[in-house]
């Protein structure tokens, strides 16, 4: 557990002290604050029957700059030790692989929880400033912020296993990107060809992010989606792992 | 503190390291010599267990290195080829990290790492940036974080590879005082290092150890016959069939004549001292001597025997093998 911290922290520190840290907090802020602004704007003009956090999180333009974070903040965790080759001094240490894989990813998920707080911080900023109350329920509010940490824990298991899988970030990043909107696409492959009521869609709504942020910001927290998530992302986490270990196996 | 018994690596349709067996007792200083390409960082990298072997197993300090991986790696200080280190950390942020995650507590690895640096005489560059140290620096760098935790163990892949002249010198003296406190294992491709600072070498040459000795025995096993250089001058007509007729030469060719000078290439038996029969016989003749020097074979040329040598036999072997692959 001490080995973990140590490497957490580290982990936590080089991002913290990297300017890319710093240009992505400011460009998703600035990217998110614009489009906040226009929802006020657009509801201000139109009656809308859903919430300021919902139309928020309906929007493609937020989903747009939201898929682009994974391969920006995953790319490096193990590309980048395997192409300098610290990665041999790291593994020779000793420490166990999966205290290396938990310690990044943690450390990562923390990073991206800095990113997107600050997106939380409208919603309250807008009440304090208009004085205007019930612009969303506070189930709402907690259920958005639940559902956008469980997607982002989810993707970054899918960034680090990009990243463990070859020594050049660029081509992380690139399968990073293509995974998660892989991902993303399933949830409306239920929209064409398939009968509304056939298996296949219902399955797929399983699968469908959008289905799940559809209800979560609307206050109506699933377990469902809970447990869809987590259990990805330790599966995830978990071929990242043998990932690094296939290197001792004996062949 | 290491036994190695049949260490075999396969990558696919290669074998980088081939069966070997070999072991390094505690307090030796043990110099892994190859061309490139011979296995010796394969090997290192099965030692401290950052790959596995296809076949065979190995103990480090009693471990197994494939069952005990953590305990191995406790005992091992490993500096990588080429050193790779974060370029953006700091040298004291980097090396007590190293420390920590070595299993040094917080103070501990305070002190630890003061007294590395101090070994290393990095203590001048301690808040610089990685990425801005020069080469040799660097080195000490990686080399200061293979012994911050005082390993029983040392394992240095090319500790000298890159560095100018000046710093080469001064890392080897730095190995050499190391080899009081711990057992050393390093590999290299450049013989003169193992033949100052190791008390065994092993050659290694595709994955196959070719020879295991001390750097002086080595030599004298695989010493050519000496050499013996003249120049004299004087009534030296007959000076070809005079120097053959002492005991031991065996062939004497005559070098271009400069200046009326004579220059004699003495061929002899191997270990065999002739010098002191070429003055007598000067002195017998009357000749001036400009130069008599004897030329011993050095580690080098045993070695470059050794690889010329096995690269005959190999190359043999992959005759017979595609014949039997063409056969089948």
């Amino acid at each position: 557990m001490r080995t973990f911290f140590i490497l957490f922290t580290k982990e936590l520190r080089s991002f913290l002290l990297s300017p890319l840290a710093y240009v992505l907090i400011a460009l998703f802020t600035l990217l998110n604050g614009w489009l906040f602004v226009s929802i006020v704007k657009a509801m201000q003009l139109q009656v809308s029957s859903q919430s300021l956090i919902h139309n928020l999180f309906a929007s493609g333009w937020f989903w747009m700059g939201f898929f682009v974070l994974f391969p920006l903040i995953t790319m490096r965790l193990f590309a980048e030790e395997r192409k300098m080759g610290t990665i041999e001094g790291l593994l020779t240490a000793p420490v166990r692989t999966s205290e290396v894989v938990l310690a990044k990813y943690f450390a990562t998920i923390v990073v991206y929880a800095i990113i997107v707080a600050p997106v939380f911080f409208f919603f309250p900023l807008f009440e304090f400033i208009t004085g205007e109350q019930g612009a969303f329920s506070s189930g709402a509010f907690w259920g958005s912020m639940l559902g956008i940490f469980l997607i982002g824990v989810f993707n970054i298991a899918i960034g680090t296993l990009a990243s463990a899988l070859t020594t050049n970030q660029l081509i992380a990043a690139m399968l990073t990107f293509v995974l998660v909107m892989l991902h993303y696409f399933l949830g409306f492959l239920q929209n064409f060809g398939t009968a509304p009521d056939s298996i296949w869609a219902d399955g797929l709504t399983y699968f469908s992010t959008t289905e799940h942020m559809n209800s979560l910001t609307e206050g109506l927290i699933d377990s469902r989606p809970i447990v869809y998530y987590i259990s990805f992302s330790v599966v995830l986490i978990a071929l990242t792992h043998h990932v690094l270990e296939s290197r001792k196996w004996r062949v | 503190m290491i036994e190695a018994k049949e260490l075999t690596k396969r990558y696919a349709g290669r074998t980088a390291v081939d069966g070997i067996s070999f072991d390094v007792a505690q307090g030796e200083i043990v110099g892994f010599l190859g061309p490139n390409g011979a296995g010796k960082s394969t090997t290192l990298r099965i030692l401290t267990c950052f790959l596995s072997a296809s076949e065979g197993s190995a103990k480090v300090a009693g471990f197994d290195i494939y069952e005990d991986s953590i305990e191995v790696r406790k005992r091992i200080g490993y500096m990588p080829e080429n050193v790779p280190l974060y370029p953006d950390m700091r040298v004291i942020e980097y090396l007590k990290f190293r420390a920590q995650i070595k299993g040094l507590r917080y103070r501990e690895a305070k002190w630890a790492v003061e007294e590395a640096m101090d070994i290393c005489s990095l203590t001048e560059v301690n808040k610089k940036i990685i990425s801005t140290l020069s080469k040799g620096y660097k080195q000490r760098v990686g080399l200061a974080d293979a012994l911050v935790n005082k390993p029983e163990l040392l394992i240095l892949d090319e500790p000298t590879n890159g560095l100018d002249p000046n710093q080469i010198r001064q890392s080897r003296e730095l190995i050499k005082r190391l080899g009081e406190r711990h057992t050393i294992l390093i590999s290299t491709h450049i013989l003169s290092e193992v033949e100052m600072t190791c008390n065994r070498v092993i050659i290694l040459d595709r994955g196959k150890i070719k020879a295991s000795d001390t750097p002086q025995n080595l030599i004298r096993r695989l010493r050519q016959p000496g050499a013996v250089l003249l120049e004299i001058k004087g009534k030296t007509d007959q000076a070809v069939k005079k120097v053959q007729s002492i005991e031991g030469v065996k062939e004497v060719t005559k070098n271009e004549q400069r200046n009326g000078w004579l220059s004699l290439s003495i061929v002899t038996d191997p270990n065999i001292d002739i010098r002191e029969e070429i003055f007598d016989l000067t002195l017998k003749e009357k000749w001036k001597v400009r130069e008599l020097a004897s030329r011993t074979a050095s580690l080098e040329d045993a070695f470059v025997d050794l690889v010329q040598s096995g690269a005959v036999a190999t190359a043999s072997e992959t005759g017979t093998s595609e014949k039997e692959a063409a056969d089948a």
